[in-house]
C-alpha cells in the first residue's frame, strides 16, 4: 500500500521533473505548493483549453461592439426572422442578396436568394458608431457589407442581428453569473469561516439558516426573488439586483464548504501550536486558517460559475431575470420558448451554443482546478 | 429508530414554517401588491375602478395591515387548506393546486427513480472498466448530460420530435382527450405526454448521478475490505456488487436532497417549456402576472416537497449506514 | 536444507511484477525466490517499496490494477495427493497451471477464476495492516466470517453462524455471541484485528498471510496479537507469511526469514542466523537501526544512508549499492549479484558480492559501461576476498 501512494506522488510530476531527480534525493520538497498546483492544473489538457477558450470569449465581449457588424438593438420590421446571411466565395467572401416576393396570389411574402450578385464582405468597413473601450469612437467593425445585412445567424423576432445580439450577450451572461459567485464566496467565506471556527450556537444558528435555504429548490427560489424586482428598474440597476441574488443562494454551498475546512484546519497540530505560542484568535484565522483554505475556495467558488450562469439564463429566458432592452443569452433564448416559432425559425437558438459552450468551458475549467487543488478529494 | 423519525419530522415541519416565513417575506417586498396588478388588468379591459372600491378590496384582502398580521392569515388559510383566489386562473388555489401538485410530484419522483435506475448501473461499469473506450464514451456522455441546460435540452428535444418524428407534444393532453373522461386510452395518451419530458429532467441529474457513482465506486474499491473480500475468495462480481456498491451508495442517499432540489428546478422549467400543467410552472405563471400570494404558497409547496425528500433520505440513510447514530 | 518439495507449501521463483503507469514501468517485484515450509513462520522484512506486500498481494492473485505478474512461478502444493491439486483446478482452462511436482502454479491461473477463488481463503488467507478499514463496515463481523464459511465449508446457514461464533471464541474474543452480531465500527482496532484472524482461519487455512498485522496497534494489543497467532499456529499447524518491518516482532515469531529490497531478496536464513549472522550489508544496517536497551548513551543510532530511489529509477548491478557501506566500485555498479548458499547448519543465501566465490551473476545491461563490464568483475575478483575478511575482522 505505502508503495503505491509513493508511487502517486510521483505520479503527478511532469517527466521533465522527474528526470531531474537524482535517485538519492526527491525534489518534491523543494517545489512551493503554488507551483505543484500550476503543475498539475497544467496536466488537464482539457482545464487548459476550457481556460483558454473563455478567455477568447472575454476578449470578445470587450471588444463586443467592433466584432458586431450591425447594432445589437436597431429594430428591423424588414428582416423580421430573416433567416441566416448565405455565405458564398462566388467572386471573392460575400453574401448572397435576399430579394422579397409577395406572391400576388395568396399576398404572403417569401424570400429568394440570389447568389449570382454576392454583396462582397468588406473588413474593417464601416458601421454604426461605437466608443470602443468606452472610450475611443469610431466606427470601425471587423466584416460589413454595404448593402443590405450581414446577419451571419439571421435574424430575431424584431429584426435584429441575432450574432450581433449573442456577442453582446456575453457582457450581460458571461459576467452576472461570475459576479454573483464572487459576491456569494465573500460571503460565504466570512460566513464559513466564523461558524467553523467561532463554534458553539452560533454555528448551529448559521447552520440552520443554511439549511432553510437549502430545502427550497434553488431555481424557484431565484424566480421568486427576480420577480419581486420592480419591473420598471433600468437595466444596470437590474443587472446588480440579479448578481445579489444568485450570490443570496449560493453562499449557503459555499459557506458549508468553507466551514468543513476550517474545522479540519482548526485541529490542526500547527493550529494548536499557534494557540500554545498565544496568538489571537483572529491572527489564527488570518494566517492559517484563511490562507490554507483559499485555494480550496476558489475551487470550489469556480465550479458554483455554471450554475449560476444557467440561472441568469434560465429566469432570463422565462421573462424574469434580465428583461428585453438588456441583452443577455436567456433574453435572446426568450424568442426560441415558442415553439411554432422555434419550428420555423430554428436559428434563434444559436445563442443556446454559446451558453453550452460557455457553460462547459466553465465545469471543466472548475474541474481542472479542483483537482489541481487537492487531488485527494 | 421511532425516536428519530419523531425527531427529524418535527424538523421538517420547523423547516417548513421556516421557509414560509421566507416565501412570504420576498413576496412582501415586491412594490406594489396583487391588487394593483388586477386593478391595472381590470382598467386595461376598460373596466372603471373608483377609489372606494380599491378601498373596499383592500380592506378585503387586508393590503395595509402590518405584515405579521397578512402572515398569519396567509398561513392559516395554508394550514386549513382554504388558500384563496387565484387573480391569475380566477378558481381557488387547493384546486388549482390538487392536481398540480401531484403531476409535479410524478415527474420529479418519476425523474428521481430513472436517474438512479440508470446512474447506478452505468456508474459501477464504469468504475470497474476504467480507461476503457466504453468509460470515455460515457463520460463525454455525461458531461454533455451535465453542461446542457434543462430547457434548452427540453426545446431541442421539441423541435427534433416535432420536426422529424411528427410527435405531438406540449400539454397533458391531445385535444380529443382534453376534456375526455379517465379512460385507458387518455391515461396512455397522457404517458405519451408525459415521458419526453421526464427523460428530460432525469438527463442532467442521470449523468451527475452517474459521475457521482464512477468516482465513489472507484474510492471504495481501493478500500481494504474489498481486498479483504478478494481474499476470502468471494467471486469477483459479487465483491463488487455485495461488498463494493453497497457502501459507495452511501454518499448517493446524502446527495438525495441535492438531486432531487435540482429535480424540482428541472422540472419547473421542463414543464413551461413543454406547457404541462405542475406546480413549478404555475409557479412562474403566477409570479410573471404578479399573483404574488399564491406564488408565495407555491413556493413553499415545492419546499414541502424537498423537505419530505431530505427526511426520506435521512431515515434511509439511517436505515442502509450502522454507522449512522440513530438517537443523534 | 528442505526436505523435498512436499515440505513445502509455497515456492515462489523468479517472480516479476509489473506496474505500468502513465510515466513508465514500475517493476515490483525483479525475480523473487524463496520457499514457505509447512508449519513454520517465515518473516518478511524490508523497508516500505521493497515488494513485500507486492508479494503477498501475489500469492494471493490480488495485486491491484493495473499490476500485473509478468514472470515467474508461484507454486502451491496443497496438503495431500496430487488429486488434491486437481480438484483445484476443475476448469479446463486451468489445466495448464498444474506443476510437474504436483502443485498449482498460482501466477497461472486467472485471477477470478474457479480455481484461484478455491485457494483464496480456503488454502490461503490473508489479514491486513488496518484493521480499522479491512472489515466491510455495513455487515455485521459475523455475517462476514460467515461469508467466508459458506464459500468453502458448508452450505447450512446455521452451521456457518455457529462456527464464526466459535472462531469468535478461539480467538480469545468475551461474549462472541454479542460480537458476531456487532458492526466493525462498534470495534477496537485490537478487536478487529481478531475478528480479521478469525475470518481468516474459519477455514482452517494452510497458509496464513499477515502483511504488517500488528503495525497500526499500540504495543500491548501487538504483543496480544502475537501470542494469539504463535498459539493459534500450533493449534491449527499451518504456516504464516509475516510481513513485517519490525526486526523485533521477526525475533518473537519467526522461524526463518527473508530479506527484501527493491524488488529482490537479498538475504534468507533461519531467525538465529539472520540477529547472530547477519551477511548482507542491507541486513546488517537494518539490524544496527534498532535502538537497544542498554546502549552507550551518546552513542548515536545508526541509520541506512540515503533512501530508497523513485520506483521508475532502474539502478545497474546491485540495487542497494548507491547505500552500501561496503560497495565496490565496477563490481557492484554493474553485476546483479547471484544467489549464493553459505555454508553452515541451516538454509542461509545472499545476495551479494562479498560472498560470491567469482562474481557469478549476469553483468547487467544497464550498466553504462555495458561492454566492459565482464572484463572489469575479472579485475575486482581479487580484491574482493580482501574486503570481505576486513569487514569480518
Amino acid at each position: 500500500m505505502s508503495q503505491l501512494a509513493e508511487l502517486e506522488t510521483t505520479d503527478l510530476m511532469p517527466d521533465d521533473d522527474r528526470a531531474a531527480l537524482a535517485p538519492e534525493q526527491s525534489g518534491i520538497g523543494e517545489v512551493s505548493q503554488t507551483r505543484l498546483m500550476i503543475r498539475r492544473f497544467r496536466k488537464s489538457k482539457l482545464a487548459v483549453i476550457s481556460g483558454i477558450i473563455l478567455i477568447i470569449m472575454y476578449l470578445g465581449a470587450v471588444f463586443a461592439p467592433f466584432l458586431s457588424p450591425n447594432d445589437p438593438a436597431q429594430v428591423d420590421a424588414n428582416y423580421k426572422f430573416s433567416k441566416p446571411s448565405h455565405l458564398t466565395l462566388n467572386g471573392g467572401p460575400g453574401i448572397c442578396q435576399v430579394k422579397q416576393v409577395i406572391d400576388p396570389v395568396t399576398i404572403s411574402s417569401h424570400y429568394v436568394t440570389d447568389c449570382n450578385n454576392a454583396i462582397p464582405l468588406r473588413f474593417f468597413g464601416r458601421g454604426f458608431e461605437y466608443k470602443l473601450f468606452g472610450l475611443i469612437p469610431t466606427d470601425r467593425h471587423l466584416v460589413t457589407v454595404d448593402k443590405g445585412k450581414l446577419l451571419l445567424f439571421g435574424a430575431d423576432s424584431q429584426g435584429r442581428d441575432i450574432a450581433s445580439r449573442m456577442v453582446y450577450g456575453s457582457r450581460v451572461s458571461m459576467t452576472i453569473g461570475v459576479l454573483g459567485v464572487i459576491i456569494a464566496t465573500i460571503l460565504g467565506s466570512v460566513i464559513g469561516t466564523v461558524s467553523g471556527y467561532v463554534r458553539g450556537p452560533t454555528d448551529t444558528v448559521i447552520q440552520r439558516v443554511i439549511e432553510i435555504i437549502m430545502s427550497i429548490p434553488q431555481l424557484p427560489l431565484w424566480a421568486t426573488m427576480a420577480a419581486v424586482m420592480p419591473p420598471n428598474m433600468s437595466v444596470t440597476g437590474r443587472y446588480f439586483l440579479m448578481t445579489i441574488i444568485l450570490s443570496l443562494v449560493t453562499w449557503t454551498g459555499l459557506a458549508r464548504q468553507v466551514r468543513g475546512k476550517v474545522m479540519s484546519y482548526a485541529n490542526a497540530d500547527y493550529v494548536n501550536a499557534a494557540k500554545s505560542a498565544g496568538s489571537s484568535g483572529s491572527r489564527i484565522v488570518l494566517t492559517h486558517l484563511v490562507p490554507n483554505a483559499a485555494s480550496h475556495i476558489v475551487a470550489v467558488s469556480m465550479l458554483a460559475v455554471p450554475t449560476a450562469i444557467l440561472a441568469e439564463t434560465a429566469l432570463s429566458f422565462l421573462g424574469i431575470g434580465m428583461l428585453d432592452p438588456a441583452i443577455s443569452w436567456g433574453v435572446l433564448l426568450q424568442d426560441a420558448s415558442k415553439i411554432d416559432v422555434l419550428q420555423q425559425y430554428p436559428w434563434v437558438l444559436i445563442p443556446a451554443l454559446a451558453v453550452i459552450l460557455c457553460v462547459t468551458c466553465f465545469q471543466l475549467l472548475g474541474d481542472g482546478v479542483r483537482d489541481a487543488v487537492d487531488p485527494y478529494s | 429508530m421511532l425516536v428519530f423519525i419523531i425527531r427529524r419530522l418535527a424538523y421538517a415541519v420547523l423547516t417548513v414554517v421556516a421557509v414560509s416565513f421566507i416565501a412570504f417575506f420576498i413576496i412582501e417586498l415586491a412594490p406594489g401588491s396583487a391588487l394593483t396588478e388586477e386593478f391595472a388588468r381590470l382598467r386595461a379591459q376598460g373596466a372603471e375602478v373608483s377609489g372606494a372600491q380599491i378601498e373596499a378590496m383592500e380592506k378585503q384582502y387586508g393590503i395595509n395591515d402590518p405584515w405579521i398580521v397578512k402572515y398569519w392569515k396567509w398561513v392559516s388559510g395554508l394550514a386549513h387548506g382554504n388558500m384563496g383566489q387565484s387573480f391569475l386562473y380566477h378558481e381557488p388555489v387547493s384546486q388549482l393546486i390538487g392536481s398540480r401538485l401531484a403531476l409535479s410530484v410524478a415527474l420529479s419522483f418519476g425523474a428521481i427513480i430513472v436517474a438512479w435506475a440508470i446512474a447506478i448501473p452505468v456508474g459501477v461499469f464504469s468504475a470497474t472498466h476504467r480507461y476503457t473506450i466504453p468509460d470515455y464514451i460515457i463520460t463525454v456522455i455525461q458531461f454533455v448530460g451535465v453542461a446542457i441546460p434543462e430547457f434548452l435540452l427540453a426545446l431541442g428535444v421539441m423541435v427534433a420530435a416535432v420536426k422529424w418524428f411528427g410527435l405531438q407534444v406540449g400539454g397533458l393532453f391531445d385535444t380529443q382527450y382534453l376534456n375526455a373522461p379517465w379512460s385507458m386510452a387518455r391515461f396512455g395518451d397522457m404517458v405519451s405526454h408525459l415521458w419526453m419530458p421526464l427523460a428530460v429532467i432525469a438527463v442532467g441529474s442521470t449523468a451527475w448521478l452517474t459521475r457521482v457513482m464512477r468516482a465513489n465506486l472507484f474510492d471504495v474499491l481501493g478500500q481494504q475490505y474489498v481486498q479483504t473480500a478478494r481474499a476470502k475468495g468471494v467471486p469477483e462480481r459479487r465483491v463488487i456488487w455485495k461488498h463494493a456498491v453497497r457502501n459507495a451508495l452511501h454518499p448517493l442517499v446524502m446527495t438525495f436532497g441535492t438531486t432531487l432540489g435540482a429535480l424540482i428546478s428541472g422540472e419547473a422549467i421542463v414543464s413551461i417549456v413543454f406547457a404541462l400543467p405542475t406546480t413549478g410552472q404555475a409557479l412562474v405563471q403566477t409570479l410573471i402576472s404578479k399573483d404574488t400570494y399564491v406564488a408565495a404558497t407555491l413556493l413553499t409547496l415545492l419546499s414541502v416537497l424537498l423537505v419530505v425528500g431530505n427526511l426520506i433520505s435521512d431515515i434511509a440513510l439511517a436505515w442502509i449506514d450502522p454507522r449512522v447514530k440513530v438517537t443523534d | 536444507m528442505t526436505d523435498g518439495p512436499t515440505d513445502t507449501i509455497v515456492s515462489v521463483k523468479d517472480l516479476e511484477v509489473e506496474f505500468p503507469t502513465s510515466l513508465g514501468v514500475v517493476r515490483a517485484l525483479n525475480g523473487v525466490n524463496f520457499d514457505i515450509p509447512r508449519g513454520k513462520v517465515i518473516g518478511i522484512v524490508g523497508e516500505s517499496g521493497c515488494g513485500k506486500s507486492v508479494t503477498a498481494r501475489a500469492i494471493m492473485q490480488i495485486i491491484e490494477r493495473p499490476g500485473r505478474i509478468t514472470g515467474g512461478s508461484i507454486e502451491f502444493h496443497r496438503k495431500g495427493s496430487e488429486a488434491a491439486a486437481d480438484e483445484l483446478l476443475s476448469e479446463p482452462e486451468d489445466k495448464d497451471a498444474a506443476t510437474r511436482s504436483g502443485g498449482v502454479d498460482i501466477a497461472k491461473l486467472d485471477p477470478n477464476s474457479r480455481g484461484m477463488r478455491a485457494i483464496r481463503g480456503a488454502e490461503i488467507a490473508m489479514i491486513f495492516q488496518e484493521p480499522m478499514t479491512s472489515l466491510n463496515p455495513v455487515y455485521t463481523v459475523g455475517s462476514q466470517i460467515e461469508e467466508a464459511i459458506l464459500l468453502h465449508q458448508t452450505d447450512d446457514k446455521q452451521q456457518a453462524k455457529a462456527q464464526a461464533v466459535d472462531m469468535l471464541r478461539q480467538v480469545g474474543m468475551p461474549n462472541p455471541e454479542r460480537i458476531a452480531t456487532s458492526y466493525p465500527h462498534e470495534l477496537s482496532g485490537g478487536m478487529r484485528q481478531r475478528a480479521m484472524i478469525a475470518m481468516a482461519l474459519s477455514c482452517h487455512p494452510a497458509l496464513l498471510i499477515a502483511d504488517e498485522p500488528t503495525t497500526a496497534l499500540d504495543v500491548t494489543t501487538e504483543a496480544q496479537i502475537l501470542s494469539l497467532m504463535r498459539d493459534l499456529k500450533s493449534e491449527i499447524g499451518m504456516s504464516i507469511m509475516f510481513i513485517t518491518h519490525s526486526m523485533g516482532v521477526v525475533a518473537q515469531l519467526c522461524d526463518e526469514v527473508i530479506v527484501m529490497y527493491l524488488g529482490r531478496v537479498v538475504e534468507r536464513a533461519s531467525v538465529d542466523e539472520i540477529f547472530y549472522n547477519p551477511k548482507h550489508p542491507y541486513t546488517r544496517s537494518l539490524l544496527r537501526s534498532i535502538p537497544r536497551i542498554g546502549a552507550q548513551r551518546q552513542e548515536k543510532l545508526e541509520v541506512i544512508k540515503g533512501s530508497i530511489p523513485d520506483p521508475y529509477t532502474r539502478l545497474p548491478g546491485c540495487t542497494f549499492h548507491p547505500r552500501c557501506p561496503d560497495y565496490m566500485d565496477g563490481v557492484c555498479n554493474t553485476i546483479i549479484p547471484a544467489e549464493t548458499l553459505l555454508a553452515g547448519p541451516t538454509l542461509h543465501t545472499v545476495r551479494c558480492h562479498l560472498y560470491s566465490d567469482n562474481n557469478e551473476g549476469e553483468p547487467d545491461p544497464l550498466a553504462t559501461e555495458g561492454a566492459s563490464a565482464g572484463g572489469q568483475a575479472t579485475d575486482q575478483a581479487d580484491k574482493q576476498p580482501a574486503a570481505a575478511s576486513a569487514l569480518k575482522a
